[in-house]
């Protein structure tokens, strides 16, 4: 009985992020990969601090987009541009 | 602390073998080019120096530890001050830093499907049990951490340096690389972070310099060997650049080895620094009695693991402030240093009535480091404030310890 609690906190968690997640589309590795490349893909890398630094993985060509500063970078791409947001 | 000279010498090393030095060494040896390497014998210089003078000034009034000497030259709440804001804030910002990278190390080297942050507070709770075994223990286990770091940049550097990948010739650096060399080369400093903590035999001040040397000589070799600088210098992860080229995927996984076990022994050594030097200051009677060695055994450990969960959980990790923070946690160490080892000179100037130039030189150079890194960092013009802030936060808290450490009419 005492996981309860826990266990309903992370269903919460997990279903609310399900549900956003399902208004944002999805690409997979391989669409990705078939599309580098191409003028109107544009990658953002929106790691910040040491999630960014330490990693070994990133996308060559990707831009970097810190998450928190949206307003700031949205303005430099137009609506037909596909915008592809990874974050690990 | 007396134990056997291997057991001691790997607590000053423990800062040595992190990633961040990893960083230091790739970036410098990238702006630097092949100059990295006599710059970096110029540094193990400079700190062996140093040591000589805070060791030597240890034998002739063995009364005196790192404060009291400190404290005669700049006084006991400006001593007190200093120590706290040198290791306090390295610790925290430190393990943080560090067990983020460790836990990016074992997720994309060894377990793409474990979480880093997972791995991250795994580690902490690790090692945080671990600062709780007796210091003999403790000693051991941070004796494995070093060997397995060091030996993995040896295996590593050894190897590059054998087979290099291309043909070695002069390399032209670029402007651009050429105007960050200055601060590269002071930053080679900071490699000998925390490395005060090692309490060897007499005529021993010259053992971590020394290697510092034999592990980082061969590896920044290896690194100019086989990677551009100019990509050497630009990279967040120098080290797995340098490891990929060296040795393929075996190279990685050599150094996510490193990394974590280097990560590990930084935290343990940073632990033990901070504990000695509060200890010191309980001992001189300017911080409560709990604090002691025997009561902080539980205690702090704890308090540093909550602190570094707290970093951790919060999101520091993921904000570009952690570097500026760390940075200037570093940097503070330095200063600390440098004005300890100059205090050390001038008690032994006092006892011997003179002493070789180098002796008060090399402390001085480490003090105008500090200012030039300070305020010459392009990217972190917010290092300044953060030190003050933090030298501020470390004297309120000096402060507040003297105020309640028992006798402090004795010692103001």
């Amino acid at each position: 009985m005492k996981k309860l609690p826990l266990l309903l906190t992370l269903f919460f968690f997990a279903g609310t992020a399900l549900l956003f997640a399902s208004e944002v589309p999805t690409m997979s590795k391989d669409e990705l990969k078939s599309r580098l490349g191409s003028n109107t893909v544009v990658i953002l890398d929106v790691r910040t601090g040491r999630d960014w630094i330490s990693s070994e993985f990133k996308i060559e060509g990707a831009v970097r987009a810190p998450g928190d500063k949206i307003s700031q970078w949205s303005k430099n791409y137009t609506k037909e541009q596909t915008l592809v947001l990874y974050c690990a | 602390m007396k134990s056997p000279i291997l057991l001691s010498l790997t607590l000053g090393c423990g800062w040595l073998f992190s990633p961040e030095v990893l960083v230091i060494t790739g970036n410098s040896a990238g702006h630097l080019g092949w100059l990295a390497l006599p710059l970096l014998m110029l540094t193990a210089l400079l700190v062996t120096v140093c040591n000589r003078n805070i060791h030597n000034a240890q034998q002739y009034a063995p009364h005196h530890n790192e404060l009291s000497l400190l404290g005669q030259s700049i006084g006991k709440g400006a001593a007190a001050t200093l120590t706290i804001a040198s290791c306090l804030p390295l610790l925290i910002l430190a393990a943080t830093a560090l067990l983020v990278t460790s836990g990016y190390s074992f997720n994309e080297v060894f377990l793409y499907w474990f979480p880093n942050f997972g791995f991250a507070f795994l580690l902490l709770g690790l090692l945080s049990f671990v600062q709780f075994l007796p210091l003999v223990q403790l000693q051991r286990i941070q004796l494995c951490f070093v060997s397995l770091a060091g030996l993995g940049i040896v295996i590593l550097g050894v190897y590059g340096s054998l087979t290099p990948a291309k043909k070695l010739g002069i390399i032209v650096q670029q402007p651009e690389q050429l105007s960050a060399a200055p601060l590269s080369s002071a930053l080679l400093l900071l490699l000998f972070a925390g490395s005060n903590l090692y309490h060897g035999k007499k005529d021993s001040f010259a053992a971590v310099p020394l290697i510092a040397l034999l592990v980082f000589l061969p590896w920044m070799f290896a690194s100019l060997a086989h990677v551009d600088p100019q990509r050497l210098a630009d990279s967040t992860i120098p080290y797995m650049t340098v490891s990929r080229k060296i040795l393929g995927d075996s190279g990685r996984q050599i150094m996510g080895i490193v990394v974590i076990m280097g990560s590990c022994a930084a935290f343990t050594g940073l632990s033990l620094l901070c504990r000695e030097k509060l200890s010191d200051l309980s001992r001189e009677k300017m911080a409560p009695p709990f604090l002691a060695q025997s009561g902080q055994r539980w205690l702090l450990p704890l308090l540093i693991a909550i602190a570094t969960g707290i970093c951790m959980a919060t999101g520091l990790a993921g904000d570009e402030l952690l570097e500026t923070l760390l940075r200037s946690a570093l940097l503070l160490w330095l200063l600390y240093y440098g004005v300890l080892s100059f205090s050390a000179a001038l008690a032994l100037h006092k006892e011997l009535k003179t002493l070789p130039l180098p002796a008060y030189i090399a402390p001085l150079v480490l003090v105008a480091a500090f200012f030039y890194m300070v305020f010459s960092n392009p990217h972190t013009k917010e290092i300044p404030g953060v030190i003050i802030a933090l030298l501020t936060a470390s004297g309120c808290i000096a402060a507040v310890w003297l105020l309640i450490a028992p006798n402090r009419k004795d010692t103001l």
